[in-house]
């Protein structure tokens, strides 16, 4: 049998106050960066605004983007790399309005987009595009199938214009040269046709996300809710299968948690999405579980320790669950780091939010809901907190 | 096997009904917007254009009740959606005054100040009213989002007033939105006078004052021919609602024109007014403003056709929302994501790689440190997702890219019930206990952790599904069936198996923990 420890007896309480220290340094720090920024880094469900995704042909810098979009007077929008090559988002805030005009008119938010494309487009885009030709990286597969008509059977024409949209959904959304059509088998007749008929456009749109203030509010406002709210259940149940002060020492062990992963986000600048909100739950419902395991070890040893004193109770309940704690941390911590380095840029933050959690987590089991009940029992109890 | 026999049944027929109804994935598991590409539409329905055309209508029937009677009034109002005033009323017709509101707006309340009467609509009227311009919005939205033949369309109510809809494998996503936009409100009025270029001409002949059973229209810039201004009937001969079928043509010049088929009684009205009106021009007004005003030429009982400044693309649409008929009310785009396929597809290659690593890693993990036990943990865990899979297709969950992170997710926690039953198992060993006692013993102490520790989760995860939409919900569509899952895999079919093991041999000194 291979063990991580044959039978630790670590005095974890002893740290107590130190941990206490280290977890208000860092919620400290969180609120100092907190008002340094201005508030949290809000996505565009949060605050309102427009998203646009893009996908060039050809490498590009973050600079060239930038000044593209200024220059359109686009200055105030917010340009990100996303994944490896050639992505970006700019996001866009809404524009100042007056109070009762709150919706983004659909007109106005396919004008910024169509803005944003037409900026980023390049010279000779624009050329081929006053010279009559369709961008065949923009089109649509209903037109391109009525495009293809003109040369081949209505059959024909569907096959075809499958295969060129399945190939460019598979390479970013984005075909990069005429030739690689051979690649997929396109005659060579149909591949000149398109080329008297078509061009490649330098850039296409993959994503467009426009969202009203007055959603962004109100997700806002659900979002804060249904954290508090799952909060106050857990301390409902935790009361009810265990004590007050148990429910009570969760339910502060988990905002110390939502707190800590907060300031990292902070910290790191990362972005506060539906996502994230996602996985601070998530977190909520991890983290609970860890204390919920030692807190029945504490339950049982109340029992068939009936001399030994609280704090001693508390030392030797982590210390018994000590393995299980670092197996299960250990697995989940495994998955978390393989969806933050594998599982692409669209979830990393929410990624990134679990990886906080799950590390955090486990901390604050031990350190801070143990702390909270002896505390409890000290100032309240005293019934098992001294107990000879 | 003997009295575990119905186990093993049990365990059989829920995965074999788990594979069932999962196989093969690529057709039955749903995918979400954010995997697939698409369209997501948060929309309102301005509820409010309902009762203001309740009101108009209402303001029409008074007027005319109160000319019949004799009733004297200086005008009738609409203040907002919800009240009328009626002004300059002689309070000697009182009794007039008040059967007539009875008898034609008995929707409404009224008080009478002076020689003011104020109508308001009443509450649970404005509200019924408002439901049914939901409920016939989202009817009319299903119909066009049916004409345009996307597969899979969501399209809900959510909350009072929002419709939600959701269009996969949508890619001209400019298109679908003004075809579900469009209010199609469809009129064809006799023209008085016009096309002309200022609204004075037109009103030369009445001393510079609308007559009331008139109107100035304006004609559309971009559809229309001729530009100006008309003024027409303001009683409209035929609307959207007597059109029965709507299909695309081309006129004799191969220009592309809307040819639309009248209802029964659309048709007999339409015969009556062209019959008496021939050589008169008739306005097609779409949406407030006139796209042609052909002359009639010959009695017309059930067919017509618009004729306008239209391309192939923007005469298909038109017949698309005539065929579905008009919105009740203005719609209003809060919210729109469209997600390119290109991006979903490369969401997909990644999570599914992020899912099998960790699967892979956590199950080398587990036999590696417990051995033929953690075995017994990987099978529980292999039929996990099978289980996890089946009941998603069941249940017709979609699978969003955060989804599959509660997928990963529960990988890892899954595990969980087993590590805390083998630690239990493994501390009842060391006290000395027999094998044969200590399993039974951990399962037993460990399931009372086990099941707390996983409600709780389930109940954050409920919290989630209540807060989000779209991804967020499918994210904790699957941490839940996850969980639940592990519930049996974990707990019922590795006690299951580490019950077979330990009966097959007659004595069991030690185990593979």
């Amino acid at each position: 049998m291979i063990e991580l420890f044959k039978t630790p007896n670590i005095n974890f309480l002893k740290y107590k106050y130190h941990a206490f220290a280290l977890s208000g340094i860092i919620i400290i720090c969180g609120l100092i960066t907190y008002f340094i920024r201005g508030g949290f880094n809000y996505s565009v469900d949060f605050t309102g605004g427009i998203l646009v995704q893009v996908s060039f042909k050809e490498n590009i810098s973050t600079g060239k983007v930038r000044a593209l979009l200024a220059d359109a007077g686009l200055g105030d929008c917010t340009i990100q790399r996303f994944g490896e090559r050639n992505e970006y988002i700019v996001k866009v805030p809404l524009p100042e309005r007056k109070r009762g005009e709150l919706e983004v008119g659909t007109e106005e938010q396919n004008e910024i987009a169509r803005k944003i494309m037409n900026v980023l487009m390049s010279a000779e885009d624009r050329k081929k595009f006053t010279e009559g030709f369709v961008n065949l990286n923009a089109i649509s597969i209903s037109d391109l199938k009525a495009l293809l008509r003109e040369k081949l059977s209505d059959e024909e024409s569907e096959k075809v214009a499958d295969k060129i949209v399945e190939y460019k959904n598979k390479h970013k959304g984005i075909i990069t040269d005429f030739s690689e059509f051979e690649g997929i088998g396109i005659d060579k007749n149909i591949v000149e046709f398109l080329k008297s008929k078509t061009f490649l456009g330098s850039v296409a749109q993959t994503r467009l996300e426009a969202v009203g203030p007055r959603v962004g509010k109100e997700l806002r406002k659900r979002a804060s809710l249904a954290i508090l709210w799952s909060l106050l259940a857990m301390l409902v149940y935790i009361a009810v299968r265990f004590k007050f002060q148990y429910g009570l020492s969760a339910v502060l062990t988990l905002t110390h948690d939502v707190l800590i992963t907060l300031s990292f986000l902070l910290f790191f600048n990362r972005e506060i999405s539906l996502e994230v909100i996602a996985a601070l739950l998530t977190i909520v419902g991890y983290s609970i579980n860890d204390t919920i395991v030692i807190f029945d070890r504490v339950r049982d040893n109340l029992k068939l320790m009936k001399k030994t004193d609280l704090e001693n109770i508390l030392n030797t309940s982590i210390n018994q669950t000590l393995s299980r704690t670092i197996l299960t941390s250990l697995t989940v911590f495994f998955v978390v780091l393989i969806l933050f380095l594998f599982g692409g840029r669209a979830i990393n933050d929410f990624a990134f939010t679990l990886f906080v959690g799950v590390i955090e987590g486990s901390y604050s089991t031990i350190y801070q809901s143990c702390p909270y009940i002896l505390l409890w029992e000290y100032f309240f109890g005293k019934k098992h907190y001294g107990r000879k | 096997m003997g009295k575990d026999t119905w186990k093993w049944i049990l365990t059989l027929i829920v995965v074999i009904g788990a594979i069932y109804l999962a196989y093969p994935p690529k057709e039955k598991i749903r995918l979400g917007l954010d995997l697939r590409g698409g369209m997501h539409l948060l929309l309102e329905v301005v509820t409010d254009d309902a009762l203001r055309m309740e009101a108009d209508h209402v303001i029409l029937r008074l007027q005319d009740i109160f000319k019949e009677k004799l009733v004297k009034f200086s005008r009738i109002t609409r203040e907002d959606p919800k009240t009328i005033m009626i002004e300059g009323v002689d309070l000697s017709q009182e009794s007039a005054i008040k059967d007539a509101i009875e008898q034609f707006a008995n929707e409404w309340d009224y008080s009478i100040t002076g020689e003011r009467i104020r109508l308001t609509l009443k509450p649970n009227v404005a509200l019924y009213l408002k439901e049914m311009a939901v409920n016939q919005a989202i009817e009319t939205i299903r119909g066009r989002v049916d004409e345009l033949g996307v597969a899979e369309p969501v399209i809900q109510k959510h909350g009072a007033d929002r419709i939600l809809v959701q269009l996969p494998g949508v890619d001209n996503p400019e298109r679908v939105k003004n075809i579900i936009q469009n209010t199609a409100l469809l009129e064809l009025k006799l023209v008085v006078k016009g096309p002309v270029e200022s609204k004075d001409e037109l009103l030369k002949d009445y001393n510079g004052v609308e007559p009331p059973d008139m109107e100035i229209v304006k004609s559309d810039p971009a559809k229309s021919r001729v530009q100006g201004y008309y003024l027409v009937k303001k009683v409209a001969a035929i609307t959207g609602k007597d059109i029965r079928n709507a299909r695309v043509g081309k006129d004799e010049f191969n220009q592309p024109v809307v040819n639309f088929t009248l209802s029964n009684q659309g048709g007999k009205i339409f015969e009556k007014v062209t019959s008496e009106n021939i050589g008169k021009p008739l306005a097609i007004i779409l949406d407030g403003r006139v796209i042609s005003a052909p002359i009639i030429e010959a009695v017309i009982r059930d067919a017509g056709r618009i004729t306008g400044r239209f391309t192939p693309q923007e005469a298909e649409d038109l017949a698309i929302v005539l065929r579905s008929g008009a919105l009740p009310a203005g719609i209003k785009y809060l919210e729109e994501r469209t997600i390119g396929p290109s991006l979903g597809m490369d969401s997909i290659t990644k999570g599914l790689r992020a899912s099998v690593i960790s699967l892979i890693i956590v199950m080398a993990f587990m036999v590696f440190y417990y051995r033929l036990s953690g075995l017994n943990a990987v099978i529980a865990l292999i039929l996990n997702m099978i289980i996890l899979l089946g009941v998603m297709s069941y249940f017709k969950a979609t699978l969003t890219l955060p989804g599959i992170a509660g997928v990963v997710l529960t990988i890892g926690m899954a595990v969980d019930a087993n590590v805390l039953i083998f630690e239990r198992i493994r501390e009842n060993l060391r006290l000395g206990k027999s094998v044969r006692a200590s399993v039974p013993e951990g399962f037993r102490k460990a399931w009372v952790t086990i099941l707390d520790s996983n409600l709780t989760t389930i109940v954050a995860a409920i919290f989630l599904l209540q807060f989000g939409t779209g991804p967020v919900k499918g994210f904790a569509v699957t941490l839940i069936i996850g969980i639940v899952a592990s519930l049996f895999t974990a707990v019922f079919v590795s006690r299951m198996i580490f019950d077979f093991v330990l009966s097959s041999k007659k004595k069991v000194e030690k185990l593979s923990i």
